[in-house]
Protein backbone atom coordinates (compact mmCIF):
# COMPACT_ATOMS: atom_id res chain seq x y z
CA UNK A 1 0.00 0.00 0.00
CA UNK A 2 0.88 3.76 -0.98
CA UNK A 3 2.37 6.15 1.89
CA UNK A 4 0.09 7.63 4.20
CA UNK A 5 -1.20 10.56 3.18
CA UNK A 6 -1.62 14.07 5.53
CA UNK A 7 -5.09 15.07 5.47
CA UNK A 8 -6.15 18.45 4.50
CA UNK A 9 -9.46 20.59 5.58
CA UNK A 10 -10.07 22.67 2.92
CA UNK A 11 -14.26 23.72 3.01
CA UNK A 12 -15.92 24.13 6.31
CA UNK A 13 -20.19 24.85 6.38
CA UNK A 14 -22.27 25.50 9.16
CA UNK A 15 -25.56 25.99 11.02
CA UNK A 16 -26.81 26.19 14.55
CA UNK A 17 -28.38 28.24 16.94
CA UNK A 18 -25.29 31.17 17.07
CA UNK A 19 -24.59 31.52 13.46
CA UNK A 20 -25.49 30.10 9.71
CA UNK A 21 -22.08 30.55 8.22
CA UNK A 22 -18.56 30.32 9.65
CA UNK A 23 -17.74 34.33 9.73
CA UNK A 24 -21.50 34.21 12.28
CA UNK A 25 -20.16 30.89 14.19
CA UNK A 26 -17.02 31.57 14.74
CA UNK A 27 -18.18 35.80 15.43
CA UNK A 28 -20.76 34.50 18.27
CA UNK A 29 -18.05 32.19 19.77
CA UNK A 30 -15.35 34.66 20.22
CA UNK A 31 -17.75 37.18 21.40
CA UNK A 32 -19.14 34.67 24.34
CA UNK A 33 -23.01 34.89 22.80
CA UNK A 34 -25.15 32.05 23.57
CA UNK A 35 -28.06 31.18 21.48
CA UNK A 36 -30.27 28.68 23.79
CA UNK A 37 -33.69 30.15 24.17
CA UNK A 38 -37.66 29.34 24.48
CA UNK A 39 -38.54 27.01 20.96
CA UNK A 40 -40.49 28.82 18.92
CA UNK A 41 -40.74 25.78 16.44
CA UNK A 42 -42.53 23.62 18.59
CA UNK A 43 -45.32 23.91 21.10
CA UNK A 44 -43.33 22.38 24.58
CA UNK A 45 -46.79 23.04 26.89
CA UNK A 46 -47.17 19.58 27.74
CA UNK A 47 -43.59 18.76 28.21
CA UNK A 48 -41.19 19.91 31.39
CA UNK A 49 -38.85 21.38 28.96
CA UNK A 50 -39.37 23.83 26.47
CA UNK A 51 -35.92 25.35 25.47
CA UNK A 52 -33.38 24.33 23.00
CA UNK A 53 -31.03 25.75 20.24
CA UNK A 54 -32.67 26.72 16.64
CA UNK A 55 -31.13 28.10 13.48
CA UNK A 56 -32.81 31.34 12.69
CA UNK A 57 -35.88 30.51 10.06
CA UNK A 58 -34.79 32.09 7.60
CA UNK A 59 -31.70 30.52 6.97
CA UNK A 60 -33.06 27.09 5.32
CA UNK A 61 -35.54 28.29 3.07
CA UNK A 62 -33.55 31.24 2.11
CA UNK A 63 -30.47 28.55 1.37
CA UNK A 64 -32.80 26.40 -0.34
CA UNK A 65 -34.15 28.41 -2.47
CA UNK A 66 -31.00 29.46 -3.54
CA UNK A 67 -30.34 25.78 -4.50
CA UNK A 68 -33.94 25.64 -6.29
CA UNK A 69 -34.61 23.22 -3.93
CA UNK A 70 -37.96 22.73 -2.28
CA UNK A 71 -37.97 21.47 1.66
CA UNK A 72 -37.71 18.23 2.34
CA UNK A 73 -36.51 17.67 5.75
CA UNK A 74 -35.60 19.36 8.34
CA UNK A 75 -31.91 17.43 8.89
CA UNK A 76 -31.89 16.76 5.05
CA UNK A 77 -32.21 20.29 4.37
CA UNK A 78 -29.44 21.64 7.18
CA UNK A 79 -27.46 19.23 5.52
CA UNK A 80 -27.57 20.26 1.97
CA UNK A 81 -27.40 24.28 2.86
CA UNK A 82 -24.32 23.45 4.65
CA UNK A 83 -22.49 21.23 2.13
CA UNK A 84 -23.23 24.08 -0.05
CA UNK A 85 -21.40 26.29 2.16
CA UNK A 86 -18.07 23.44 2.34
CA UNK A 87 -18.37 23.26 -0.99
CA UNK A 88 -17.99 26.53 -1.95
CA UNK A 89 -15.33 27.42 0.51
CA UNK A 90 -13.02 24.86 -0.82
CA UNK A 91 -13.71 26.11 -4.24
CA UNK A 92 -15.44 22.51 -5.66
CA UNK A 93 -19.13 24.15 -6.29
CA UNK A 94 -19.45 27.66 -7.69
CA UNK A 95 -23.29 29.38 -7.02
CA UNK A 96 -26.59 27.58 -7.85
CA UNK A 97 -27.03 24.44 -10.09
CA UNK A 98 -26.72 22.72 -12.52
CA UNK A 99 -23.43 21.26 -11.11
CA UNK A 100 -20.93 18.81 -12.99
CA UNK A 101 -20.72 15.65 -11.79
CA UNK A 102 -17.01 15.04 -9.31
CA UNK A 103 -15.60 12.46 -7.75
CA UNK A 104 -16.01 13.13 -3.89
CA UNK A 105 -17.45 10.83 -1.40
CA UNK A 106 -20.10 12.11 0.88
CA UNK A 107 -19.82 10.23 4.49
CA UNK A 108 -22.00 11.96 6.80
CA UNK A 109 -23.19 11.34 10.53
CA UNK A 110 -26.40 11.54 11.76
CA UNK A 111 -28.24 10.76 15.31
CA UNK A 112 -31.77 10.91 14.19
CA UNK A 113 -31.80 10.75 10.82
CA UNK A 114 -34.69 12.43 8.75
CA UNK A 115 -37.08 12.86 11.84
CA UNK A 116 -39.30 15.62 11.02
CA UNK A 117 -40.25 13.07 7.71
CA UNK A 118 -40.68 10.00 10.58
CA UNK A 119 -42.68 12.06 12.68
CA UNK A 120 -45.07 13.28 9.61
CA UNK A 121 -45.14 9.35 8.97
CA UNK A 122 -46.01 8.08 11.96
CA UNK A 123 -48.56 11.12 12.83
CA UNK A 124 -50.50 10.11 9.22
CA UNK A 125 -50.26 6.13 10.11
CA UNK A 126 -51.53 7.05 13.20
CA UNK A 127 -54.89 8.67 11.45
CA UNK A 128 -55.44 6.71 8.80
CA UNK A 129 -53.58 3.69 8.50
CA UNK A 130 -51.59 2.37 6.07
CA UNK A 131 -53.41 4.50 3.13
CA UNK A 132 -51.74 7.37 5.03
CA UNK A 133 -48.38 6.27 3.71
CA UNK A 134 -47.28 8.51 0.67
CA UNK A 135 -45.20 6.20 -2.08
CA UNK A 136 -42.01 8.23 -1.68
CA UNK A 137 -42.37 7.40 2.15
CA UNK A 138 -39.44 4.91 1.70
CA UNK A 139 -36.92 6.96 0.81
CA UNK A 140 -37.69 10.33 2.80
CA UNK A 141 -37.66 8.42 6.23
CA UNK A 142 -34.55 6.20 5.36
CA UNK A 143 -31.52 7.00 7.52
CA UNK A 144 -29.07 8.14 4.60
CA UNK A 145 -31.72 10.65 3.03
CA UNK A 146 -28.68 13.13 4.12
CA UNK A 147 -25.85 11.50 2.27
CA UNK A 148 -27.88 10.53 -1.06
CA UNK A 149 -29.60 13.58 -1.39
CA UNK A 150 -26.04 15.60 -0.87
CA UNK A 151 -24.75 13.35 -2.90
CA UNK A 152 -27.19 13.78 -4.95
CA UNK A 153 -27.66 17.64 -5.65
CA UNK A 154 -24.43 18.01 -5.84
CA UNK A 155 -23.61 14.78 -7.78
CA UNK A 156 -20.56 13.63 -5.91
CA UNK A 157 -19.89 10.50 -7.18
CA UNK A 158 -17.56 8.86 -4.28
CA UNK A 159 -19.31 6.63 -2.01
CA UNK A 160 -21.88 8.40 0.26
CA UNK A 161 -23.43 6.76 3.40
CA UNK A 162 -23.98 7.74 6.74
CA UNK A 163 -22.54 6.42 10.09
CA UNK A 164 -24.89 6.25 12.91
CA UNK A 165 -23.73 6.34 16.65
CA UNK A 166 -25.69 8.60 18.10
CA UNK A 167 -24.00 11.36 19.88
CA UNK A 168 -20.84 10.21 18.26
CA UNK A 169 -22.28 9.96 14.46
CA UNK A 170 -20.53 13.13 12.74
CA UNK A 171 -16.75 11.98 14.63
CA UNK A 172 -17.40 8.69 13.02
CA UNK A 173 -17.86 9.93 10.16
CA UNK A 174 -15.09 12.38 9.93
CA UNK A 175 -12.65 9.46 11.23
CA UNK A 176 -13.79 6.98 8.56
CA UNK A 177 -13.49 9.98 6.02
CA UNK A 178 -9.57 10.83 7.58
CA UNK A 179 -8.85 7.22 6.93
CA UNK A 180 -10.28 7.10 3.59
CA UNK A 181 -8.17 9.57 2.36
CA UNK A 182 -5.14 8.77 4.79
CA UNK A 183 -4.86 5.33 3.24
CA UNK A 184 -5.63 6.79 -0.03
CA UNK A 185 -9.52 5.03 -0.58
CA UNK A 186 -10.33 8.63 -1.69
CA UNK A 187 -8.82 11.95 -2.70
CA UNK A 188 -11.42 13.96 -1.11
CA UNK A 189 -14.58 13.18 1.27
CA UNK A 190 -17.39 15.83 2.14
CA UNK A 191 -17.75 15.00 5.40
CA UNK A 192 -20.10 16.22 8.64
CA UNK A 193 -23.42 15.47 9.69
CA UNK A 194 -26.57 16.78 10.63
CA UNK A 195 -29.32 16.24 12.88
CA UNK A 196 -32.45 18.32 13.20
CA UNK A 197 -35.50 16.83 15.49
CA UNK A 198 -37.57 19.94 17.28
CA UNK A 199 -40.89 17.78 16.70
CA UNK A 200 -43.26 16.68 19.31
CA UNK A 201 -41.54 12.69 19.03
CA UNK A 202 -37.56 13.19 19.25
CA UNK A 203 -37.95 16.41 21.60
CA UNK A 204 -40.73 14.56 23.62
CA UNK A 205 -38.83 11.03 23.45
CA UNK A 206 -35.77 13.26 25.34
CA UNK A 207 -37.90 15.14 27.30
CA UNK A 208 -39.14 11.59 29.10
CA UNK A 209 -35.58 10.32 29.13
CA UNK A 210 -34.94 13.12 31.74
CA UNK A 211 -31.48 14.30 31.14
CA UNK A 212 -32.37 17.51 30.00
CA UNK A 213 -31.61 21.02 32.05
CA UNK A 214 -34.84 22.40 33.95
CA UNK A 215 -33.42 25.96 34.57
CA UNK A 216 -35.91 28.11 33.94
CA UNK A 217 -33.11 30.84 32.50
CA UNK A 218 -32.46 29.55 28.88
CA UNK A 219 -29.42 31.53 28.49
CA UNK A 220 -27.96 29.93 32.25
CA UNK A 221 -29.06 26.57 31.44
CA UNK A 222 -26.19 24.62 29.77
CA UNK A 223 -23.08 24.60 32.15
CA UNK A 224 -20.68 22.24 31.11
CA UNK A 225 -18.31 21.43 34.17
CA UNK A 226 -20.34 23.81 36.53
CA UNK A 227 -21.40 22.52 40.20
CA UNK A 228 -24.81 23.81 39.43
CA UNK A 229 -25.35 21.93 36.04
CA UNK A 230 -28.63 19.82 36.05
CA UNK A 231 -28.61 18.20 32.28
CA UNK A 232 -28.22 19.33 28.72
CA UNK A 233 -29.91 21.10 26.33
CA UNK A 234 -30.68 19.95 22.68
CA UNK A 235 -29.39 22.19 19.81
CA UNK A 236 -30.53 21.50 16.01
CA UNK A 237 -27.93 21.60 13.42
CA UNK A 238 -25.46 20.70 10.85
CA UNK A 239 -21.53 21.12 10.55
CA UNK A 240 -19.96 19.89 6.68
CA UNK A 241 -16.03 19.84 6.24
CA UNK A 242 -14.34 18.92 3.05
CA UNK A 243 -10.98 16.72 3.46
CA UNK A 244 -8.76 15.90 0.79
CA UNK A 245 -5.27 14.84 0.57
CA UNK A 246 -2.81 17.30 1.39
CA UNK A 247 -1.11 17.02 -2.34
CA UNK A 248 -4.42 17.66 -3.89
CA UNK A 249 -5.18 20.19 -2.22
CA UNK A 250 -1.60 22.27 -2.88
CA UNK A 251 -1.79 21.22 -6.60
CA UNK A 252 -5.01 22.71 -7.29
CA UNK A 253 -4.32 26.10 -4.90
CA UNK A 254 -6.65 25.21 -2.07
CA UNK A 255 -6.94 27.05 1.09
CA UNK A 256 -5.78 24.66 3.74
CA UNK A 257 -7.39 25.71 7.17
CA UNK A 258 -6.63 22.73 9.34
CA UNK A 259 -5.37 19.25 9.29
CA UNK A 260 -6.82 16.01 10.49
CA UNK A 261 -3.51 14.67 12.13
CA UNK A 262 -5.06 11.32 14.00
CA UNK A 263 -8.20 9.56 14.78
CA UNK A 264 -9.52 7.26 17.39
CA UNK A 265 -11.93 4.51 18.33
CA UNK A 266 -13.65 2.34 20.86
CA UNK A 267 -16.47 0.79 22.58
CA UNK A 268 -17.18 0.66 26.04
CA UNK A 269 -18.96 -2.67 25.90
CA UNK A 270 -20.73 -1.75 29.30
CA UNK A 271 -24.14 0.28 29.15
CA UNK A 272 -26.05 1.33 26.94
CA UNK A 273 -25.77 4.87 28.31
CA UNK A 274 -23.83 5.54 31.03
CA UNK A 275 -20.53 6.19 29.70
CA UNK A 276 -17.20 4.42 30.86
CA UNK A 277 -13.71 6.41 31.67
CA UNK A 278 -11.93 3.55 30.68
CA UNK A 279 -13.97 3.31 26.97
CA UNK A 280 -13.03 6.76 25.99
CA UNK A 281 -9.53 6.80 27.50
CA UNK A 282 -9.05 3.94 25.00
CA UNK A 283 -10.53 5.92 21.77
CA UNK A 284 -8.80 8.69 22.81
CA UNK A 285 -4.75 7.06 23.39
CA UNK A 286 -5.72 5.64 19.62
CA UNK A 287 -6.04 9.26 18.68
CA UNK A 288 -3.03 10.92 19.90
CA UNK A 289 -1.02 7.26 18.55
CA UNK A 290 -2.45 7.81 15.43
CA UNK A 291 -1.56 11.13 15.09
CA UNK A 292 1.88 10.56 16.57
CA UNK A 293 0.79 13.60 19.13
CA UNK A 294 2.30 13.55 22.64
CA UNK A 295 -0.29 15.06 25.29
CA UNK A 296 2.18 17.81 26.04
CA UNK A 297 2.19 18.52 22.57
CA UNK A 298 -1.65 19.20 22.89
CA UNK A 299 -2.79 23.11 23.14
CA UNK A 300 -6.36 22.27 24.34
CA UNK A 301 -9.22 19.81 24.72
CA UNK A 302 -12.42 19.87 22.96
CA UNK A 303 -15.00 18.23 25.11
CA UNK A 304 -18.08 16.09 24.44
CA UNK A 305 -19.25 18.21 27.87
CA UNK A 306 -23.13 17.20 27.83
CA UNK A 307 -23.64 19.24 30.98
CA UNK A 308 -25.17 16.62 32.28
CA UNK A 309 -24.05 15.21 35.46
CA UNK A 310 -22.46 11.65 34.62
CA UNK A 311 -20.75 12.85 31.55
CA UNK A 312 -19.03 15.73 32.61
CA UNK A 313 -17.62 14.08 35.69
CA UNK A 314 -16.52 10.58 33.67
CA UNK A 315 -14.74 13.07 30.75
CA UNK A 316 -12.70 14.50 33.58
CA UNK A 317 -11.43 11.15 34.69
CA UNK A 318 -10.99 10.06 30.95
CA UNK A 319 -8.84 13.36 30.03
CA UNK A 320 -6.74 13.42 33.22
CA UNK A 321 -6.00 9.83 32.97
CA UNK A 322 -4.78 9.82 29.10
CA UNK A 323 -3.14 13.47 29.92
CA UNK A 324 -1.64 13.04 33.38
CA UNK A 325 0.05 16.06 34.21
CA UNK A 326 0.15 17.50 30.89
CA UNK A 327 -3.94 17.91 31.84
CA UNK A 328 -2.83 21.44 33.42
CA UNK A 329 -1.12 22.74 29.83
CA UNK A 330 -4.33 21.90 27.88
CA UNK A 331 -7.35 23.49 28.81
CA UNK A 332 -10.77 22.25 28.02
CA UNK A 333 -13.46 23.87 26.20
CA UNK A 334 -17.01 22.95 25.97
CA UNK A 335 -19.12 24.50 23.00
CA UNK A 336 -22.29 23.19 23.44
CA UNK A 337 -22.64 25.72 26.32
CA UNK A 338 -23.40 28.42 23.31
CA UNK A 339 -25.40 25.83 20.97
CA UNK A 340 -26.83 23.00 22.47
CA UNK A 341 -26.21 19.15 22.20
CA UNK A 342 -26.80 18.99 18.17
CA UNK A 343 -26.37 14.87 18.55
CA UNK A 344 -24.92 13.35 15.73
CA UNK A 345 -24.32 16.97 14.09
CA UNK A 346 -22.26 17.81 17.40
CA UNK A 347 -18.55 16.27 16.77
CA UNK A 348 -18.65 18.31 13.40
CA UNK A 349 -19.79 21.42 14.63
CA UNK A 350 -17.22 21.63 17.87
CA UNK A 351 -14.37 20.50 15.44
CA UNK A 352 -15.23 23.19 13.32
CA UNK A 353 -15.04 25.11 16.34
CA UNK A 354 -11.99 23.57 17.28
CA UNK A 355 -10.04 24.35 13.60
CA UNK A 356 -11.67 27.91 13.86
CA UNK A 357 -9.68 28.23 17.01
CA UNK A 358 -6.27 27.03 16.09
CA UNK A 359 -7.07 29.38 13.11
CA UNK A 360 -7.18 31.93 15.51
CA UNK A 361 -5.05 31.05 18.16
CA UNK A 362 -7.83 31.85 20.78
CA UNK A 363 -10.16 29.82 22.48
CA UNK A 364 -13.34 30.51 23.38
CA UNK A 365 -15.12 31.64 27.06
CA UNK A 366 -17.01 28.58 28.31
CA UNK A 367 -20.36 29.85 29.03
CA UNK A 368 -22.13 29.63 32.74
CA UNK A 369 -18.97 27.97 34.04
CA UNK A 370 -19.32 29.97 37.51
CA UNK A 371 -18.30 27.34 39.76
CA UNK A 372 -16.17 24.44 38.54
CA UNK A 373 -17.41 20.96 39.66
CA UNK A 374 -14.79 19.86 41.84
CA UNK A 375 -15.44 16.76 40.57
CA UNK A 376 -14.01 17.81 37.21
CA UNK A 377 -10.18 17.52 37.67
CA UNK A 378 -9.61 19.09 34.72
CA UNK A 379 -8.00 22.69 33.43
CA UNK A 380 -11.19 24.52 32.11
CA UNK A 381 -11.16 27.42 29.89
CA UNK A 382 -13.17 30.10 31.91
CA UNK A 383 -15.25 33.11 31.29
CA UNK A 384 -13.09 34.69 29.08
CA UNK A 385 -11.62 33.45 25.51
CA UNK A 386 -7.91 32.22 26.17
CA UNK A 387 -4.70 31.93 23.88
CA UNK A 388 -4.56 28.61 22.44
CA UNK A 389 -0.88 28.32 23.08
CA UNK A 390 0.08 25.16 21.21
CA UNK A 391 -1.50 24.24 18.09
CA UNK A 392 -2.86 21.08 18.42
CA UNK A 393 -6.30 20.33 19.83
CA UNK A 394 -8.29 16.90 20.71
CA UNK A 395 -11.71 16.95 19.99
CA UNK A 396 -13.88 13.84 21.94
CA UNK A 397 -17.20 12.73 21.27
CA UNK A 398 -19.33 9.67 23.04
CA UNK A 399 -22.33 8.17 22.56
CA UNK A 400 -25.35 6.11 23.59
CA UNK A 401 -24.52 2.75 22.55
CA UNK A 402 -20.74 3.30 23.93
CA UNK A 403 -18.97 4.65 20.74
CA UNK A 404 -16.34 6.95 20.97
CA UNK A 405 -14.47 8.71 18.81
CA UNK A 406 -11.60 11.59 19.11
CA UNK A 407 -10.14 13.74 16.53
CA UNK A 408 -6.89 15.60 16.50
CA UNK A 409 -6.85 18.23 14.58
CA UNK A 410 -3.98 20.64 13.67
CA UNK A 411 -2.89 23.81 11.92
CA UNK A 412 -3.43 24.78 8.10
CA UNK A 413 -0.94 26.83 5.46
CA UNK B 1 -56.47 31.61 -21.29
CA UNK B 2 -55.91 28.26 -23.27
CA UNK B 3 -54.88 25.78 -21.03
CA UNK B 4 -55.02 22.55 -22.17
CA UNK B 5 -55.35 22.92 -26.23
CA UNK B 6 -57.99 24.46 -28.77
CA UNK B 7 -61.09 22.24 -28.24
CA UNK B 8 -62.58 23.56 -24.92
CA UNK B 9 -65.55 25.63 -24.55
CA UNK B 10 -65.50 28.70 -22.59
CA UNK B 11 -66.95 26.15 -19.66
CA UNK B 12 -64.58 23.43 -20.18
CA UNK B 13 -61.46 26.32 -19.55
CA UNK B 14 -63.04 27.41 -16.42
CA UNK B 15 -63.01 24.02 -14.97
CA UNK B 16 -59.79 23.25 -16.14
CA UNK B 17 -58.59 26.38 -14.81
CA UNK B 18 -59.87 25.68 -11.60
CA UNK B 19 -58.42 22.30 -11.91
CA UNK B 20 -55.20 23.58 -12.78
CA UNK B 21 -54.79 26.27 -9.99
CA UNK B 22 -55.65 22.94 -7.71
CA UNK B 23 -52.61 20.62 -9.16
CA UNK B 24 -50.32 23.63 -9.01
CA UNK B 25 -50.41 23.29 -5.49
CA UNK B 26 -50.26 18.90 -5.26
CA UNK B 27 -47.27 19.60 -7.73
CA UNK B 28 -45.63 22.26 -5.49
CA UNK B 29 -46.13 20.32 -2.23
CA UNK B 30 -44.77 16.43 -4.22
CA UNK B 31 -41.90 18.24 -5.74
CA UNK B 32 -37.99 18.41 -4.83
CA UNK B 33 -36.84 21.40 -6.80
CA UNK B 34 -38.18 24.63 -6.92
CA UNK B 35 -39.62 26.39 -9.74
CA UNK B 36 -42.23 29.29 -10.55
CA UNK B 37 -45.31 27.24 -9.84
CA UNK B 38 -47.65 30.44 -11.15
CA UNK B 39 -45.77 29.98 -14.25
CA UNK B 40 -47.02 26.48 -14.74
CA UNK B 41 -49.64 26.24 -17.58
CA UNK B 42 -51.14 23.55 -19.67
CA UNK B 43 -48.12 22.92 -21.81
CA UNK B 44 -45.47 22.41 -19.51
CA UNK B 45 -43.78 18.98 -19.32
CA UNK B 46 -44.16 17.26 -16.34
CA UNK B 47 -40.21 16.48 -16.77
CA UNK B 48 -39.29 19.95 -16.55
CA UNK B 49 -40.59 20.17 -13.17
CA UNK B 50 -37.74 17.76 -11.99
CA UNK B 51 -40.78 14.32 -11.16
CA UNK B 52 -39.53 11.33 -12.48
CA UNK B 53 -40.98 7.81 -12.28
CA UNK B 54 -40.82 7.51 -8.69
CA UNK B 55 -41.72 10.69 -7.56
CA UNK B 56 -44.59 11.34 -10.07
CA UNK B 57 -45.98 8.36 -7.29
CA UNK B 58 -46.40 11.02 -5.70
CA UNK B 59 -48.15 13.08 -7.38
CA UNK B 60 -50.33 10.73 -8.44
CA UNK B 61 -51.46 9.98 -4.65
CA UNK B 62 -51.86 13.61 -3.57
CA UNK B 63 -53.77 14.35 -7.02
CA UNK B 64 -56.13 11.39 -5.67
CA UNK B 65 -56.30 12.66 -2.38
CA UNK B 66 -56.75 16.50 -3.58
CA UNK B 67 -59.82 14.96 -6.14
CA UNK B 68 -61.31 12.40 -4.42
CA UNK B 69 -61.11 9.68 -7.60
CA UNK B 70 -58.41 7.31 -8.73
CA UNK B 71 -56.66 7.46 -11.53
CA UNK B 72 -54.94 4.07 -13.19
CA UNK B 73 -51.12 4.98 -12.32
CA UNK B 74 -50.47 3.02 -16.55
CA UNK B 75 -52.36 6.44 -17.73
CA UNK B 76 -50.95 8.72 -15.52
CA UNK B 77 -46.97 7.30 -16.26
CA UNK B 78 -48.06 8.38 -20.06
CA UNK B 79 -49.09 12.18 -19.34
CA UNK B 80 -46.23 14.02 -20.85
CA UNK B 81 -47.45 17.52 -19.12
CA UNK B 82 -49.75 19.25 -17.06
CA UNK B 83 -51.81 19.14 -19.26
CA UNK B 84 -52.93 16.29 -19.79
CA UNK B 85 -53.03 15.14 -16.24
CA UNK B 86 -55.96 17.89 -16.17
CA UNK B 87 -57.50 16.28 -19.22
CA UNK B 88 -57.20 12.97 -17.24
CA UNK B 89 -58.90 14.06 -14.11
CA UNK B 90 -61.85 15.43 -16.55
CA UNK B 91 -62.16 12.42 -18.26
CA UNK B 92 -62.85 10.61 -14.22
CA UNK B 93 -65.14 13.31 -13.21
CA UNK B 94 -62.98 15.39 -11.38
Amino acid sequence: MAEPRRVAVTGLGVACAIGTDVESFRTSLLAGRGGIAELRSLDTSEMKVGIGGEVEPDFVPAGLKRLRRRPTDRAVDLGIVTAAQALEDAGLIDGAPPYEPQPVAVILGTAVGAAESNTTLQQRFAERGVRGLRPTSVPRVMDNAISGGVSIHFRLTGANYVVISACTSSTNAMGTAYRMVHHGYADTVLTGGADGFFDPFYYGVWNNLGVMSKNPDPARACRPFDAGRDGCVLGEGAGMLVFESWERARARGARIRGEVVGYGESSDASHITSPSAEGQAVAMRAALASAGVEPSDLGAVNAHGTATLANDVCESESIRAVLGAAAERAPVSANKSYFGHTLGASGAIESIAALLGIEQGRLPANLNLENPDPECQVRLVGGDAEALERPFVMKNSFGFGGSNGVLVLGPGE
Amino acid sequence: MNLIGDSLSPMDAEGASEILARLRDVLRDSAVEEHDWDAVVGETPIESLGFDSLTILDVLYDVEEEFGIALDPKQVVKTRTVGEIIALLEQNGA
